[in-house]
């Protein structure tokens, strides 16, 4: 929720004039809602090593500094759309707090399975060749969700291999719900070392 | 009667809705965002179904989302509530392909009524009193030769807008040179269509409205009018009913006529025809709003009459089952619009999480809110918690217990407008039922703000 950027961009900007600090936390906030899980869906699905995009007066830059960072974005995805700071999982069968700030979200996240979920409410037909033990990538297509005859991707989060189906094909399912989880293999990098949130999501007020 | 509705709304009214069909024996699917995920909608109901993302262009405002939910989940109609896509024409025709049923006017119908000038006309053909206007603009030279027929100050429109947004005030040819190409790329931006209207502008006038019933047989009702002058930049803040500006007689003659010419105009459904009432008390009608309104609880407090079923009836195909003489208003109704907005700073508003809540009660009150302890109010939407509505046999009764009802009423965690409704009431303009639409934005709301704030 918009907390999280808020108390994030705290430092950052001068609280000198309250009005003007209070548009800017505004607009960091916007930034961060709007901006930021479209971002972190495109970073995962190119090769790029960095997206910066410039909006007004504000710049948002999203860097890959290192393999490691891969996991955490899946960590991320796996719990709808990669919405960092958003803080609730995807599916109604797995609520978790929903007040948990970034640093939280971050470490229930870790502890959590990773899963692919659902873009969008629908019928779900997995990939007729998935099955168990199966190794994925990044981004790989394991099925669609057939919304109204348009069928929208399930891509998978993160490189691992395929784990327990949590639906059925042809079942109805909701948008974020969790479809197949995705247990990550010796060669992922293990997610231990930094927390979600600092997937280098810095949003730096930018003169330029 | 169908078997299962999806509710494809959020908030209060998607709790409204719940209500409703629980009374009328129908199942209930609430479709909610990821940011809804937590709501009291979503909470209360037996069955709720994720539609997307926070983002309501991706879910509440998204077809084929809502569509799909309402078919996986085996609903046969969807009720979209107010806002989002309830008076979508194009929504409505695709929920009829898909086999549902759209709760609303039927899509012939909302297209129609989809153009504010095009209704003018035709309900203006039918016996509503209009206001001098124009048609759609083509250019600024036809803008300046139409506001200079109907006399200035005029008032620049877009035709797809609603709610206020887009609107623009000019007093001078000046200003309208000034003013044209932005209203025009405005409106662009807002609804995607940038056809503009310009009427006159009449100063101190109230808005009043009158609700309308017509079922799919044409047999119609109206259930009286509501006074919504107590506004702030085109924005509803307190709604009442019967309107303290209309004499028995206005009131009757201008509620006939209404519901003839919506009859005669083919209207179906639930419907407002809103009217601008000048200090001389003539009416002229503005537009239709072809859905069930945030204010529609004061009728109901006055009627006894369920509008949110009766519209779900309606829709199904069931004969309206009134006659006008089985609508009797009794009394007098009030409506707060409680708003996460802070009116001492520029009613900015707000989100968080509410601490504590406790809704008022006693004779004659009703509190319509999803609001509860630990609720957080997302950032995304708009900025209703909920409708404070009371009833008295009489007005002065219906203002005593709002004040004591606003005082009972307990938000905390979030900013409110309450002492902003605790200063209205207090005001004696309010009391004497003189408000009209530009009295808040004309002498500002600060004298109100001071008040409030002690």
């Amino acid at each position: 929720m918009p907390d999280d950027p808020r108390a994030a961009t705290r430092d950052i900007s001068p609280d000198d004039d309250p009005a003007r600090s209070r548009r800017d936390h505004q607009a960091i906030s916007q930034l961060a809602d709007d901006l930021l899980p479209a971002l972190i869906a495109k970073l995962a699905s190119s090769g790029l090593g960095e997206i910066e995009v410039r909006e007004g007066g504000w710049r948002a830059r999203l860097r890959k500094p290192a393999a490691a960072d891969v996991a955490r974005r899946g960590v991320a995805r796996g719990t709808g759309e990669g919405h960092p700071a958003s803080g609730h999982s995807a599916g109604r069968a797995q609520p978790t707090s929903r007040s948990a700030r970034a640093g939280e979200a971050a470490a229930e996240q870790e502890a959590s399975p990773i899963s692919a979920t659902s873009p969008a409410v629908g019928i779900y037909h997995p990939r007729r060749d998935l099955s168990e033990g199966m190794r994925v990538r990044t981004g790989e297509k394991i099925g669609t969700v057939d919304v109204l005859g348009v069928n929208q991707d399930v891509l998978v989060p993160v490189d691992g291999v395929i784990g327990t189906s949590l639906a059925e094909a042809g079942e109805a399912v909701e948008y974020g719900q969790d479809l197949v989880r995705i247990e990550l293999t010796e060669r992922s990098p293990a997610p231990a070392t930094e927390p979600v949130g600092e997937l280098e999501a810095a949003v730096a007020r930018g003169n330029a | 009667m169908f078997s299962k509705i999806l509710i494809a709304n959020r908030g209060e009214i998607a709790l409204r809705i719940l209500r409703a069909c629980r009374t009328l024996g129908v199942g209930a699917v609430v479709a909610y965002s990821e940011a809804d995920r937590e709501s009291l909608a979503a909470q209360l109901a037996d069955e709720a179904i994720c539609i997307g993302p926070a983002d309501a262009r991706r879910s509440y405002l998204s077809a084929p989302s809502v569509i799909s939910a309402a078919i996986v989940t085996g609903c046969d109609a969807i009720h979209p509530g107010y806002g989002f896509l309830s008076e979508d024409e194009a929504f409505a025709d695709v929920v009829r392909a898909h086999g549902l049923t759209f709760i609303g006017p039927p899509a012939e119908v909302l297209e129609r009524f989809a153009s504010k000038e095009a209704t003018r006309r035709l309900l203006g053909s039918h016996g509503l009193a209009t206001i001098p206007g124009s048609g759609m603009l083509r250019d600024e030279a036809h803008a300046l030769e139409e506001a200079e027929r109907v006399g200035y100050p005029v008032i620049i429109k877009p035709s797809a807008g609603g709610g206020g947004k887009g609107m623009r005030l000019v007093r001078t040819a000046r200003e309208l040179e000034d003013t044209f190409k932005v209203a025009r790329s405005e409106a662009k931006a807002a609804f995607g269509d940038d056809a503009l209207y310009l009427e006159k502008f009449i100063d101190d006038n109230r808005h009043v409205e009158v609700q309308v019933a017509v079922d799919r047989f044409g047999h119609a009702v109206h259930m009286g009018e509501r006074d919504c002058s107590v506004q702030r930049r085109h924005q509803k803040i307190i709604e009442e009913t019967p309107s303290p500006a209309l004499s028995d007689a206005a009131r009757e003659d201008l509620c006939q006529r209404a519901v003839r010419a919506v009859v005669a105009a083919g209207y179906e459904n639930l419907g407002t025809l809103e009217f601008l009432v000048d200090s001389k008390g003539d009416a002229y009608f503005i537009e239709i709003n072809c859905r069930i309104q945030v204010e529609h609880p004061i009728t109901e407090l006055c009627t006894g009459i369920d509008m949110v079923a009766l519209q779900i009836k309606i829709a199904a195909g069931e004969p309206l089952g009134l006659s006008q003489s089985d609508v009797v208003s009794r009394g007098h109704a009030i409506e707060f619009r409680i708003l996460a907005e802070d009116p001492t700073k520029d009613f900015r508003p707000g989100s968080g999480q509410v601490s504590a809540y406790l809704a008022p009660g006693g004779v004659g009150v009703r509190m319509d809110s999803h609001l509860y302890p630990g609720y957080e109010v997302p950032s995304y939407y708009d900025s209703l918690l909920g409708k404070l509505c009371v009833w008295g046999p009489d007005r002065a009764t219906a203002i005593a217990r709002g004040e004591t009802a606003l005082r009972e009423l307990l938000v905390d965690g979030v900013t409110t407008n309450i002492e902003l409704h605790r200063a209205i009431l207090a005001n004696k303009v309010f009391v004497d039922g003189r408000v009209t639409t530009n009295l808040l934005d004309r002498v500002g709301t600060a004298p109100f703000v001071a008040a409030a704030s002690r």
